[in-house]
């Protein structure tokens, strides 16, 4: 595993628990942030590396499961390895199903701890270029005008030219002209490759 | 199945509570009748000193006599007398009532030693005690095990006084006896729902107290564990020694991990039994269990069970168990002062979808600073309380869908209420 281009995560309120996972993923050459809650973690600046958050369940305030819920609205993709004191079983589901990579009963060993990490950080890696492929897309599509952005949902959702056309209350050409503009700005090739783009953008919101 | 058993004793009982309503009642006017006739015979003889005696007065206590027969013949109690001037005290008289609760004709009663009548199986000391007891011209008053002549048993509740000539002589004994089985019966059901209740209780205070405890324990045994292997990690291949110790104290740490894990699953919470209920009908039952303790503290309890709610989807004992733990709290909330006296307890529908149950008490109130941490595991403000009892009846509540809260009223006191939702395959 390459850890140089890592980061780990652990919020827990207790700090022993912070330091002692800090030295320990830290020997396994891991850079290792602690927060001793939810807030701290939130304003924290996060560097682009693959990284993994190993969470405590049980805090005051915000506890482990509504952390898990504010960074889904935040947007933000680190996966989560859930560590608890109180092992039982539904919980443990509950955090599995809100897409949690693991879940931990304390005390844990290190072997448990780094396979969990070692498969969060794998899925960290494709998250981050899914991440980042939608940015590209999301960059391209910032480019294109207003007139064009709305050929470009007609497009994606499966729209005929003559359609458009007749929608727009505008001549065909016009709207080949824009379409061809569309292509070239998200350098797509197809429109099969178009109508791809605009899914991995999250672009099929209609307009009517 | 055994629910079942519980509502046809209830029944039962239900019968028995009416019986003796109607047996008090009787008791009442006969007692009515009897101070009235006290009063005229008062009056009596206060005219008596005037000539308007004679035939009149003969009369007179010809009916009351008649009255006063009368009246015992009707007693649901049973009232027999006994002959005290006589060795072997016989039976001189018996009311109906007597003969129905013993089984005996008049024929084996009347003459007969009273202390026979007992039967073969009768408890000798007890015996022994009534007969010093009267022989020594004093009353008895005491529940006793007694025998039907079918050897049947049942309870009875006896009194036995001396009834004295004007010279102050014993020259009789009357004995009331009143049949207390079913009123045994029914407050031992009460005693066991209590126990039952109490048991499930301490089982959840355990549970809960060992599940906090394993969390406590767990926090540092993972930081010395994850310090072992840091450790380890580092050292790599220098100081084999130093690397055993480490090991050592991680095998021990996982050693101690295991016994709160065994410790955890031998004491995991049993699952609830959800089953449709009637939210008044349970309160209903919670306070007759509790009653005794609002007496004893001289307090009253109030009810506003609102009407057609509908039903719920609950844990009946675990329920039963939150409003026991809110009334409690309200009952020692108010023990201190001495002019708040009223607890009430309302059933409500908040809206269409939740049952409400509100316990109002006119006690202290909470303090503000107390108010956020009142339902946290070991936060108690009693000095011997151990901080366990709100925080379950939250996590029951929640576990049923609802939700429990405290605040303090405008006036005086607070009100703990919780919501559960509205079963809605039942709904009324």
């Amino acid at each position: 595993m390459n850890t140089k281009n890592a980061i780990i995560y652990v919020v827990d309120d207790d700090a022993s628990i912070c330091k002692s996972l800090s030295l320990l993923l830290n020997s396994n050459g891991f850079r290792v942030e602690t927060f001793t809650c939810a807030e701290e973690f939130l304003a924290f600046k996060y560097p682009k590396l693959q990284s993994c958050l190993v969470l405590d369940i049980r805090m005051p305030n915000i506890n482990g499961f509504a952390l898990q819920g504010l960074m889904a609205q935040r947007g933000i993709i680190t996966p989560i390895i859930f560590i608890t004191g109180y092992g039982d079983i539904s919980m443990s589901v509950q955090a599995m199903k809100a897409g949690a990579i693991d879940f931990l009963p304390k005390p844990f060993t290190e072997k448990k701890l780094l396979n969990a990490i070692t498969l969060a950080l794998s899925k960290s890696k494709v998250l981050n270029q899914k991440q980042t492929e939608i940015a590209r897309i999301r960059q391209r599509i910032n480019t294109l005008s207003p007139r064009e952005l709305e050929v470009f949902q007609f497009v994606a959702q499966g729209m005929m030219n003559k359609n458009i056309a007749s929608k727009r209350g505008t001549s065909l050409q016009t709207i080949k002209i824009h379409r061809g503009r569309v292509m070239q700005k998200m350098q797509a090739k197809t429109v099969t490759e178009l109508i791809h783009l605009a899914q991995k953008a999250g672009i099929t919101s209609s307009i009517d | 199945m055994k629910k079942k058993i519980i509502t046809s004793k209830k029944k039962k009982a239900m019968a028995s509570l009416l019986k003796k309503k109607t047996r008090d009642c009787l008791e009442e006017k006969v007692r009515q009748q009897t101070d009235e006739l006290k009063i005229r015979d008062g009056q009596l003889k206060r005219g008596a000193d005037r000539e308007k005696l004679g035939a009149d007065r003969e009369k007179i206590a010809q009916e009351q006599i008649h009255i006063r027969t009368k009246a015992m013949e009707s007693a649901s109690d049973g009232i027999f007398i006994i002959d005290a001037k006589k060795p072997d005290f016989p039976i001189i008289y018996a009311n109906p009532a007597f003969y129905g609760l013993t089984g005996y004709s008049k024929k084996e009663v009347i003459g007969q030693n009273y202390f026979l009548l007992y039967g073969p199986n009768a408890d000798m000391h007890v015996l022994d005690e009534i007969k010093q007891i009267i022989s020594q011209g004093r009353s008895f008053y005491g529940e006793l095990l007694k025998f039907r002549k079918n050897g049947e048993k049942f309870w009875s509740l006896l009194r036995i006084a001396p009834v004295r000539d004007t010279k102050g002589n014993v020259t009789h004994y009357v004995g009331i006896k009143t049949d207390t089985t079913l009123m045994k019966q029914r407050n031992l059901e009460i005693e066991e729902q209590r126990e039952e209740l109490l048991h499930v209780t301490r089982v959840g205070k355990l549970a809960e107290f060992v599940s906090s405890l394993a969390h406590e324990i767990s926090q540092p045994l993972t930081a010395i564990l994850s310090y072992a292997q840091a450790g380890q990690r580092m050292l790599k291949d220098r100081e084999p020694r130093l690397r055993e110790i480490l090991q050592y104290i991680i095998n021990d740490d996982q050693r101690a991990a295991e016994v709160i894990r065994r410790l955890r699953s031998l004491l995991k919470k049993n699952k609830p039994a959800f089953e449709p209920l009637d939210i008044n009908a349970l309160t209903n039952d919670t306070v007759t269990l509790i009653m005794p303790h609002i007496t004893a503290k001289n307090k009253i309890i109030k009810l506003e069970l609102g009407s057609g709610l509908p039903m719920i989807q609950g844990d009946r004992i675990q329920l039963q168990q939150v409003l026991l733990n809110l009334i409690s709290n309200s009952l020692e909330a108010m023990e201190d002062s001495k002019d708040s006296h009223e607890l009430l307890i309302r059933t409500s529908l908040r809206d269409a979808d939740t049952v409400m149950v509100q316990v109002k008490d006119s006690g202290c109130g909470i303090p503000q600073e107390n108010m956020k941490k009142l339902f946290a595991h070991f936060f108690t403000s009693k000095p011997d309380g151990l901080g366990m009892g709100l925080s379950i009846s939250r996590s029951i509540v929640e576990a049923h869908g609802g939700h429990l809260e405290a605040e303090n009223n405008p006036d005086r006191g607070a009100t703990f209420y919780f919501t559960i939702p509205v079963n809605r395959d039942n709904k009324l």
